[in-house]
């Protein structure tokens, strides 16, 4: 799996692609530990093609972070596939879910 | 966010306790939990739960015995419980055998999720089998075709019953099929079952003195070790390494002395040894000590927590190729060697399998190690917690809330 770091006025965008499974979590898992202020993230998935359950995990972990710093975490471009697993968790009601990532920033009103 | 837990809970040794112990204790560590309550069932005469635990750092933790199994009113007492402490959620950690043995009690306690949604707390029910895939005579509730039949039925009807309950989480992505597509339930959600510890890579060497067999659980109804043991026995004629056969636990309250009757009819196999119940600070040793770890399950289970313990050792596993298992196998990255169920040839060779290839049980404990360590049950609680919250939101803004309130 591969992830890109982009800010966006203030707002921390993750672009993932690949596999998100227990092998590849890591790399997510460690940039959340390593900013752990971070309050406004877009995780964009467009380029994911299969989550599994530490890959939910690792994003509700990263929700908690950031809702935990009054901020909150949107996701973007999920595939039919990974909304699926989304839907079947019902992890779908508790992230804010858009179709791009200018929605997504669009959202986000971060205090600056 | 208080919680009452209406579960079984050590030291009873009802179904599903080491479950509870461990949901309790990563529930507590969460900063949005502010008290967990158990609503625990009566213990025998003579023993007592722990005191109210207030340790620094965790919620405090409060257990409140108030029902008992096989008691016909359990669901009027859950209700009266709920009453008095009045949590913010309550959550069954339930099978369909959790209240009682016999059909009928069984089914009259399954009505508490539903009751204790009319005290105005949230309901949550973590259901870790369903009707539609238990097969009843295996699990104690088997009869003849009109009886299981008729059971089925009411277990359909009680099933609608639980469903009532304001979430419904279980451990198989097929349950949650099941449930939104017979009963049209869009409140089921999949909560995976998770390794009960965050837990450091194990070490695979094994001790010195006879290779051992394991099996973990409370045996009598679905987990029978009569095959097993005559597994054992097919494999000291072939093997001429020293060879354990352990049986780690206790009958299932469906079963009392089932394991007392094996013993004695299996009094003339040597090298059979009888763990009887197994304290919490014993599992590790238990399972450390153990070449591979055997399911002796002739029906399905559901997510079973020994699977994902046996992960978390780093263990080679040896399964029945049942329908859930091999579903859980496959989504959830465990591996293993499989045989056919009530088969104690196909058994043993499966067995033989690991404990004749030193390399390849090591291969398998360390793929279900990497399985187990994938997602830690103290991630699960999380995402029970937003579920938690979102419901508790939803609540606070319906009109009929409000309506409540102004009155």
């Amino acid at each position: 799996m591969e992830m890109t770091h982009r800010d966006v006025n203030g707002v921390d965008i993750l672009e993932l692609s690949g596999r998100f499974d227990a092998y590849e979590v890591p790399a997510v898992a460690d940039w959340f530990n390593n900013h752990p202020q971070t309050s406004y993230v877009i995780v964009n998935l467009s380029g994911v093609g299969f989550i599994d359950s530490s890959g939910l995990a690792t994003l509700v972990k990263g929700l908690k972070i950031c809702r935990q710093n009054n901020g909150d975490l949107y996701l973007s471009n999920l595939s039919q596939a990974v909304f699926i697993i989304f839907e079947l968790t019902r992890l779908d009601k508790a992230f804010k879910i858009f179709d791009d990532e200018a929605a997504a920033l669009e959202a986000v009103h971060p205090e600056q | 966010m208080r919680i009452a837990l209406v579960t079984t809970y050590p030291p009873s040794k009802g179904s599903l306790n080491e479950y509870a112990f461990h949901f309790v204790k990563h529930l507590r560590g969460k900063h949005e939990v502010s008290e967990v309550i158990i609503l625990a069932d009566e213990l025998p005469d003579g023993q007592t739960y722990p005191p109210d635990d207030e340790t620094a750092g965790n919620a405090p933790l409060r257990i409140r015995p108030c029902w008992c199994f096989g008691a016909w009113d359990n669901t009027l007492r859950i209700r009266r419980a709920v009453t008095d402490i009045q949590p913010d959620v309550v959550l069954f950690n339930l099978q369909f055998a959790t209240f009682a043995d016999r059909r009928l009690l069984a089914a009259l306690g399954l009505l508490a999720p539903w009751l204790a949604k009319s005290t105005d707390t949230v309901s949550a029910v973590l259901l870790h089998n369903i009707m539609e895939t238990v097969d009843l005579g295996k699990a104690g509730f088997g009869g003849n075709s009109i009886m299981e039949r008729v059971t089925r039925l009411f277990g359909t009807i009680f099933t609608r019953a639980l469903l009532r309950a304001d979430l419904v989480a279980v451990t198989i992505p097929k349950y949650v099929d099941i449930l939104t597509h017979k009963y049209g339930a869009q409140h089921v959600v999949l909560a995976p079952h998770g390794a009960f510890e965050e837990i450091q890579e194990p070490a695979y060497d094994l001790p010195d003195g006879p290779l051992q067999i394991m099996t973990f659980g409370k045996f009598g109804t679905y987990k029978k070790v009569e095959h097993l043991i005559e597994a054992f026995a097919l494999l000291k004629q072939t093997h001429t390494q020293p060879l354990e056969l352990v049986i780690a636990g206790t009958d299932s309250p469906n079963t009392p002395e089932y394991l007392a009757g094996v013993q004695q009819q299996y009094a003339h196999i040597a090298g059979v040894r009888y763990t009887g119940y197994v304290e919490e600070e014993d599992v590790p040793r238990i399972f450390e000590e153990a070449a591979v770890v055997v399911f002796p399950y002739n029906s399905t289970t559901g997510s079973s927590g020994v699977l994902h313990q046996a992960g978390s050792y780093g263990k080679a596993v040896v399964l029945p190729n049942l329908g859930d298992f091999a579903e859980l196998i496959a989504e959830e990255g465990y591996t293993g060697e499989f045989f056919e169920p009530d088969d104690p040839h196909s058994m043993a060779q499966a067995i033989s399998r690991l404990i004749d290839a030193p390399r390849h049980r090591q291969q398998v404990g360390m793929q279900n190690y990497v399985a187990a360590s994938g997602l830690p049950m103290h991630e699960v609680v999380d995402w029970y917690l937003l579920h938690f919250e979102r419901l508790l939101a939803e609540k606070s803004t319906s009109p009929l809330n409000a309506t409540q309130k102004a009155n």
